[in-house]
């Protein structure tokens, strides 16, 4: 099984990878850029996972290197399961990244990291409605303290692809 | 009032009115859309980045990105 982290630049990708992998991370370069990500592994009941920390991008139309390097990482990995990453004070831009990964097909696990800080600035998530929106494992998680993670490991098992289609049912939306 | 967003004041607030239809998603993906409220933090010198405030997040974009943008500028 591949996971591949996915966000915004400077959602905390990285500290979440840490968590997962533990020390065991290698970093390479990807072809044709400067750009690296880092490729680490760890063991979910006995099974070997890959965790692909992927470069930040605000969409997944690029408009630069480093985000051409995530789309095409994304685009290589049809069977691949993401999590994907969102600074939960920017909640907005985050689910436009994460509806457009889901628009791909991909099973999708939503990471509202940095819970503390919204927290800490009177934001206030209905985690459980949103996951009953968007049909996705939906965890609160502090990467720095570690916080989270193991709920977000556990949620990696019930990924699945959703239909966005039904996500616009769900809101009522019809146009 | 409507002003382009690269001619706001520092500190004015407004409404995002239009936003040029080839800019639209780009700007979207940074959680700049019509009908949201924003304000001017800074302009820099010698044509550079503005930075702006929207969903209490500041996001620095460049002037060509912010001459996209019309705002309905508070009084």
């Amino acid at each position: 099984m591949k996971v591949l982290l996915m966000g915004h630049p400077n959602v905390g990708k990285s500290v979440v990878f840490n968590r997962l992998t533990g020390v065991d991370v290698v970093t390479s370069n990807y072809p044709g850029t400067t750009v690296e990500y880092s490729e680490g592994s760890m063991l979910v009941e006995g099974q070997e996972v890959t965790i692909i920390d992927v470069p930040g991008t605000f969409s997944l139309n690029f408009r630069d290197k480093a985000e051409e390097v995530a789309v095409n990482m994304l685009d290589k990995e049809k069977d691949a399961i993401v999590i994907s990453v969102l600074d939960s004070s920017k909640m907005e831009r985050g689910l436009y990244l994460a509806l457009e990964i889901m628009e791909h097909g991909y099973p999708l696990v939503l990471a509202l990291n940095m819970w503390d800080m919204a927290k800490h600035k009177g934001i206030k998530i209905d985690v459980d409605r949103l996951g009953e929106i968007l049909g996705i494992p939906v965890i609160p998680t502090m990467a720095t303290s570690g916080e989270g993670i193991s709920e977000l490991i556990s949620s990696l098992k019930v990924a699945k692809p959703v239909n966005v289609k039904d996500v616009r049912e769900r809101l009522g939306i019809t146009t | 009032m409507e002003r382009i967003l690269s001619d706001m004041d520092y500190d004015e607030t407004g409404f995002m009115k239009e936003i040029k239809d080839d800019f639209r998603e780009r700007l979207a993906s940074m959680g700049i859309r019509k009908g949201k409220k924003i304000r001017m933090i800074t302009r820099q010198p010698i044509k550079g980045p503005v930075v702006v405030e929207v969903d209490g997040c500041s996001t620095s974009l460049g002037l060509e990105l912010a001459k996209q943008i019309i705002v309905k500028v508070d009084q």
